[in-house]
């Protein structure tokens, strides 16, 4: 096979939080408290599933169709997957569509779009079955490949994201681990082996009966995906106005096997207004790349291709990944109310499991989306930065008002006995 | 360039009773460091130790007009009458109760008293000043600047003294450049007094509260011997809510009855708070200090657990800002000019009461929170220099004076 231009990786991350009501004090305790904002989870989600959810994927859908080699993959999130569920079947039954077409390949990740892979083992590895169970009820596919919530990646992830079965896993390609190496070309994580009581836990809660033998990692070209995600409609980006041959150009020139271009799925028509012309480039970019040879894989397609071949190693020892500047995990976790909240939510974990109710457990994990957590940054909040855009709340401090009193309520209604152990 | 501003104040410490003289005292201050000369007037009567106060040793440049013996006792002029009685007891209790006298004097003596003064710039502060500053402004023939702290709206929960609304009006709209203290107040000027908002500045007041570094270990030890305190300083007035802070507290403590109140400032609602306070059985948490000095003020900040603003229209609000010089939390009201500086903290609608006593409870609960904001909010402090802001002021003059 000859690969003398690189091939394309297009994923894109379909996700919607379920966003905290206006709690009170007063609330703590109530026997029927609702946590979330049923109105405006429901409004949002419509809102964007008119905007980019609808349209995109009837854009896809004429692509995949049209274009024998435009592949693209998903990772769509298990509280995305309820909100379709509740607030817009349609839009679920559209990406059944594109299931159908067998050119679309879903990953895996946590059903909660949680930050779990940092605090529990167990908890984490239950999450990613519930998930991939669900891909497979959903539109047929066993996931084979897995992304973490907001590509957070460590090497330790990798191997256990190996151990549970999986093949391939995405991450952030940072400059600073990747030195000056192209993330373009296909990397493993160093290999090592984990602590048994990890592996333990790991074999008791896999989705799949088998680890992989190895496990590939397919890094994000964030330079080239944030021209489209984020630079696309700046006026004052040297590369506006963005076209499509232009942008194929780029893509050719950076060499290597695989660009692998990731993104979020709401970069169509919500965060990149119609108007600013998103839809015409994206369609124009399939028969540009057919006109050139170059084919769009999916990234069980990339890694299949890379069989064989020599792989460089992509040293992670702490965790990256795709958020801010900074890209590691201070968009979650830097800020005193950022740690206690999420501390105080796995200080639970024990006695949520020993009680052994549904109901609670649900409750548990519906505060673990990774979200509230975001919400609550405060890293450049006096600049008004891309947090206050993204944020439903007042402040970061009204998004901690709000979760501690869930936390609080979550707290009362675990049995006295347990709570205690 | 260098610039010489002929300014037109009221309040000056240490005789000022709100934000105003403080404010004024900042603004100079920062003015003289970015090298505006200013000639400051003041009304302010007799006593030789005031005036050396307001001669601050570090004011060189600064040389200060006093217009003798106007506040002293009033004399029946009968025209006055009227208005003195109509004027909101607030006012006459900040400002004197011969206030419409005192203002007419002012304007009188300040063509005379600032005649061989050879200014570029004209700048005087509030509705009570800006008689001087218009007969100044038209006298050396120099662009007039009005800066607007607080108006008669803001005072009075938009029942004004017409009188006094009048004189804010014709001051506005007879200046060249207005500068408002946050955009909140710009919006009312926009919206009440009908002032095109191109010809209104912002600038935020500064913060004269060098965060002081405190010993965490004594303020803690103070702050954890008793109950939590929850703090209210300002004057006892329909305009800072006192009654709102009354209806937080008394939602606080239904769920908390450890927690204790502290009412600090004295004013013409003073009798009807605690009378309030007294019928809705907060007796027992209650307390009201009447007038604290700032050194007292001071050790209520540091007692403090969290400190509320619940006024009902702010145009600043610098007792937001020395709280949290202070490493205390804070609560503020949104129609608020602060709220617009101050990211660190919640922000409230004065009306909803219920969220401000839950911001407290989620404050006394959240050990997190609270260090968070003890730690973030001073930070913001730092953006608020008066050196800077005064700066602003300057490019303002500038503007004026080369146009």
């Amino acid at each position: 096979m000859k690969h003398s231009t690189p091939s394309i990786c297009l994923y894109f991350q379909v996700h919607q939080p379920y966003r905290l009501r206006d709690l009170r004090y007063s609330d703590i305790g109530q026997p029927d408290m609702q946590y979330f904002d049923e109105e405006k989870n429901r409004n949002i989600f419509q809102k964007v599933a008119e905007k980019c959810y609808l349209p995109t994927n009837a854009l896809m859908q004429e692509l995949v169709e049209r274009y024998p080699h435009f592949s693209i993959a998903y990772s769509l999130s298990g509280v995305f997957l309820e909100q379709c569920e509740e607030y817009g079947p349609e839009v679920l039954e559209s990406f059944q569509k594109l299931a159908r077409t067998g050119k679309v390949e879903f990953l895996a990740e946590t059903y909660y779009h949680s930050l779990s892979s940092l605090k529990s083992i167990e908890e984490f590895a239950q999450q990613v079955t519930a998930h991939v169970r669900r891909i497979h009820e959903l539109f047929g596919q066993q996931p084979r490949i897995f992304r973490n919530t907001e590509l957070i990646y460590s090497n330790e992830l990798a191997h256990i994201a190996r151990l549970m079965g999986f093949h391939g896993i995405l991450a952030e390609g940072a400059d600073h681990l990747l030195k000056n190496l192209n993330p373009n070309d296909p990397f493993v994580p160093p290999a090592f082996t984990l602590p048994l009581s990890v592996r333990n836990k790991i074999r008791k809660e896999r989705p799949y009966p088998k680890a992989a033998r190895s496990i590939d990692v397919l890094l994000k070209n964030y330079r080239l995906s944030d021209d489209v995600a984020f630079r696309f409609s700046d006026k004052k980006w040297i590369g506006y106005p963005l076209h499509a041959d232009t942008f194929t150009d780029w893509l050719m020139q950076s060499g290597g096997r695989s660009v692998n271009l990731f993104m979020d799925y709401e970069t169509f028509g919500e965060h990149q207004w119609a108007d600013t012309g998103i839809f015409n480039f994206l369609r124009a970019l399939p028969e540009l790349w057919q006109e050139r040879g170059i084919r769009a894989v999916t990234p069980s397609h990339a890694i299949r291709e890379a069989r064989g071949w020599k792989k460089q190693t992509y040293d992670a020892h702490a965790h990256v990944s795709w958020a801010d500047t900074e890209r590691d995990l201070s968009a979650w976790q830097e800020n005193l109310i950022q740690k206690s909240a999420l501390d105080e939510l796995f200080k639970l974990e024990g006695a949520v499991r020993t009680a052994n109710d549904p109901e609670l457990m649900r409750r548990w994990r519906m505060l673990q989306t990774s979200d509230h957590f975001y919400y609550m940054c405060t890293k450049y909040w006096s600049d008004g930065d891309v947090h206050k855009y993204f944020s439903p709340y007042d402040s970061p401090y009204e998004a901690f008002r709000r979760f501690s009193h869930a936390l609080c309520d979550l707290r009362q209604r675990i049995p006295q006995s347990q709570s205690q152990s | 360039m260098s610039i010489h501003s002929l300014m037109f104040g009221w309040e000056y410490p240490p005789l000022h009773l709100g934000g105003l003289g403080v404010a004024c005292h900042g603004l100079v201050q920062g003015l003289l460091k970015n090298g505006v000369r200013v000639t400051l007037v003041l009304p302010h009567p007799h006593s030789a130790e005031e005036e050396h106060d307001v001669l601050a040793p570090t004011s060189a440049q600064m040389k200060s007009v006093q217009i003798p013996s106007i506040m002293g006792p009033y004399d029946t002029h009968r025209q006055y009458l009227h208005k003195i009685t109509t004027i909101s007891k607030e006012m006459q209790q900040v400002y004197g109760s011969d206030l419409p006298e005192a203002v007419a004097h002012f304007t009188a003596m300040s063509a005379e008293i600032t005649k061989d003064v050879h200014a570029d710039i004209v700048h005087c502060h509030d509705w009570m000043t800006y008689g001087a500053g218009i007969e100044a402004a038209k006298q050396h023939q120099k662009p007039l600047v009005a800066h607007i702290h607080a108006t008669e709206l803001d005072r009075t929960h938009f029942h004004p003294n017409q009188w006094i609304y009048e004189m804010e009006r014709s001051g506005l709209a007879a200046a060249h450049r207005i500068i408002a203290v946050s955009n909140y107040t710009k919006g009312i000027l926009t919206e009440h007094y009908g002032i095109p908002a191109e010809k209104i500045r912002v600038v935020h007041n500064g913060s004269s509260e060098e965060h002081l570094q405190p010993d965490h270990a004594i303020t803690a030890s103070v702050r954890h011997q008793r109950h939590p305190m929850v703090l209210f300083l300002g004057r006892m007035t329909i305009q800072k809510g006192p009654v709102q802070f009354l209806e937080m507290a008394t939602k606080v403590h239904a769920v908390r009855p450890d927690v204790q109140f502290v009412m600090a400032g004295e004013g013409d609602m003073m009798n009807e708070v605690i009378d309030r306070a007294c019928k809705m059985g907060l007796g027992n948490c209650m307390v009201f200090t009447g007038k604290v000095s700032s050194k007292e003020a001071k050790k209520l900040y540091q007692q403090a657990e969290c400190f509320v603003m619940p006024s009902l229209s702010e145009p600043f609000g610098l007792v937001a800002l020395e709280a949290i010089a202070h490493d205390t939390p804070v609560i503020v009201s949104r129609q608020s000019g602060v709220s617009e500086v101050m990211a660190h903290g919640f922000t409230v609608d004065f009306w909803d009461t219920d969220k401000m006593a839950d911001c407290v409870l989620t404050i006394l609960r959240e050990k997190s929170l609270a260090m968070q904001l003890k730690i973030e909010a001073p930070r913001s402090l730092r953006n608020l220099r008066w050196e800077q802001q005064a700066g602003h002021v300057r490019s303002i003059y500038l503007d004026l004076i080369t146009a």
